[in-house]
């Protein structure tokens, strides 16, 4: 039977090829998109737990989570709440360093837990007012930054002061300048980020976030990755993009096989009804015209993994956000794509499949 | 190969109609099992829907068609029931372009659901039967008329059939491949005990077989009836 499916699909090559394409360009689609999905909740991850905090307190219905904008003045009364053990502004300067535009430069409250929990492995604190800067050791390695050279923040020089290991990719791979510098560097004076929570002794996260969303209307409280990605109104958006192009790819990819397999039943009406004259029964011959079907499928699904996953380190490129979004390929993401392949083959080959099983041997034989 | 005995067939008061033309009208016949029938008759008598009928392609709108005291095409498996019973040769081969002629006699076995290794067994076997052992690995479209018809035939064979029917098997052949596909027939049937039913225009046929039925208009000729009706 595999056989016959393998000859019947090379015999006619060129038809084979593009469905098969027709499928590919879907399901790379699909994984692209997910891998870039999967690369925004990585990063989502990261900003969750920045210096240790156990939740974040962004805007509310912003693009991405870099797009909040808070005032400073809520920090105080974060504070000041009983939840919160410890509450820190942070002000993310994306692409700020220009020898490396994935790194992020965070300005932080030199007194604040953020940074203090910067684990010294050279160097020094900066000094208080001093154009000064602690580089992340991952940073340092790349650019071969030692304490006393300079680093180039947003077109002006800091002198390193120390180099610190966090154990957070995202700040080891960054730097951390003192909160008011950051502001005065991007004029955005008495504004924050995020404000980043340490929660009182026996407080449950989701327990502090449901009482500080109430308490400061407008934010929004993330403490998980999954929540952290739907924070972004542009992750959302790809989120449901996904399932549209899922839909859609299983419309457009069925319709495309039905048309192929119908065509191919067509042709071979004398094929198929020697087939049954020979004692194939009609559920067989329906599996091998289902078989058709989903071969040409995964045929295709399987160039759409290779080429999404190419697909999905362009569409960062392609949507500038390259410097902190890596697109993930996860077998899951994978999987999904390879299913969705052979649920377009089992689909589109439902009908041809079917007519196959009405056919009458003497007609299709005399069909040839 | 083991010898299959041959299937006894009735036809009773059998009728086919396409659409509007009647192709095959009040029509009785019986056959023994192992006996070889030539059914003759002009073109548009009646002789391949005779011939369908019987080996459970296309059902009768009146009548019935006994293999062996049972109608094919009322079995709850009609396909399986045919491969049980039936092989078929056709005028023109319809052998699958793209598949050997060892891979084409395998084709009912896969049906069957007969394992690798012993389809290529038997496939094999019956092409060393028919006399073209040495052709197994080549495509149809390497082998001239009267090999493909020889595959055609072995790939009717496959399945140990005890009811060969041939339409026109030669029809398409010149006559020295169309001796050589009718000694093969006929020394099969010897050979294996089968009966074969075998629709031609050409005499010889006639005089190989046991018995001749000559359709005429959807209607066994009058002597044919009488003799049908006898026993």
């Amino acid at each position: 039977m595999f056989a016959i499916i393998r000859t019947n699909l090379l015999r006619r090559s060129t038809r084979t090829i593009f469905t098969a394409s027709g499928i590919a360009v879907g399901v790379a689609t699909i994984v692209a998109l997910l891998a870039f999905t999967q690369g925004l909740k990585e990063t989502a991850a990261g900003f969750v737990n920045l210096g240790g905090s156990e939740l974040g307190v962004f805007q509310a219905n912003v693009s991405e989570p870099t797009a909040s904008v808070l005032p400073e003045s809520i920090v105080a009364r974060l504070d000041a709440s009983p939840d919160v053990a410890h509450a820190t502004p942070l002000l993310l300067l994306v692409e700020g360093v220009k020898s490396d535009a994935s790194a992020i430069v965070f300005g932080a409250d030199p007194a604040g837990f953020f940074t203090h929990n910067l684990v010294l492995t050279g160097g020094q604190r900066p000094a208080t007012g001093a154009r000064e800067v602690l580089v992340g050791d991952r940073l340092a390695a790349q650019l071969h930054l030692l304490p006393g050279a300079v680093l180039v923040i947003a077109g002006h020089p800091y002198r390193v002061a120390g180099i610190y290991h966090s154990g957070i990719l995202f700040e080891d791979s960054g730097a951390v300048l003192a909160l008011a510098q950051a502001q005065q560097l991007t004029s955005r004076p008495a504004e924050a980020t995020d404000v980043v929570v340490q929660l009182a002794p026996g407080v449950r996260a989701s327990v502090a976030a449901r009482h500080i969303e109430r308490s400061f209307p407008g934010t929004q409280v993330i403490t998980d990755p999954q929540q952290a990605l739907r924070v972004g109104a542009n992750s959302t958006l790809i989120s449901k993009a996904i399932l549209v192009i899922v839909v859609i790819a299983l419309i457009v990819g069925a319709i495309s096989v039905t048309n192929t397999m119908a065509m191919s039943v067509i042709e071979r009406q004398g094929e198929l009804g020697l087939l049954s004259t020979v004692g194939w029964g009609p559920v067989r011959v329906a599996s091998l015209i289902l078989g058709e079907g989903i071969a040409v499928s995964v045929l295709g699904a399987a160039a759409g993994l290779l080429f999404g996953v190419i697909g999905g380190s362009l569409l960062v490129h392609a949507l500038g956000v390259s410097a902190y979004v890596s697109p993930s390929v996860t077998a899951w993401g994978l999987g999904r794509g390879l299913l969705v392949g052979v649920a377009i083959g089992v689909l589109g080959g439902i009908y041809p499949a079917w007519r196959v099983t009405r056919m009458r041997p003497l007609k299709a034989l005399s069909a040839t | 190969m083991s010898a299959p005995a041959g299937a006894e067939v009735t036809v009773e008061r059998a009728s086919k109609g396409f659409g509007r033309v009647s192709a095959l009208r009040d029509v009785s016949l019986s056959v023994s099992p192992g006996e070889a029938v030539a059914i003759t008759g002009r073109s548009g008598s009646g002789k391949s829907t005779l011939l369908a009928l019987i080996g459970g392609l296309e059902q009768p709108d009146a009548g019935r068609i006994l293999i062996d005291g049972r109608e094919l095409w009322r079995a709850p498996h009609p396909a399986r029931a045919r491969r049980e019973v039936v092989g078929f040769v056709f005028q023109r081969h319809l052998l699958l372009a793209t598949l050997s002629a060892r891979a084409n006699v395998e084709v009912p076995l896969i049906g069957a659901g007969v394992h690798r290794a012993e389809r290529r067994r038997r496939a094999l076997a019956l092409l060393e039967e028919v006399g073209i052992a040495d052709r197994a690995d080549h495509l149809p479209s390497e082998l001239s008329g009267g090999e493909s018809q020889r595959v055609a035939v072995a790939r009717a064979l496959a399945n140990e059939p005890r009811l060969l029917l041939a339409d026109e098997p030669t029809g398409a052949l010149d006559s020295t491949n169309s001796e050589r596909v009718l000694d093969l027939l006929f020394r099969l049937r010897e050979e294996l005990g089968m009966t074969l039913l075998v629709v031609s225009y050409d005499s010889s046929v006639g005089t190989r077989a046991d018995r001749t039925v000559t359709l005429i208009d959807g209607q066994l000729a009058a002597a044919d009836e009488a003799l049908s009706q006898r026993g």
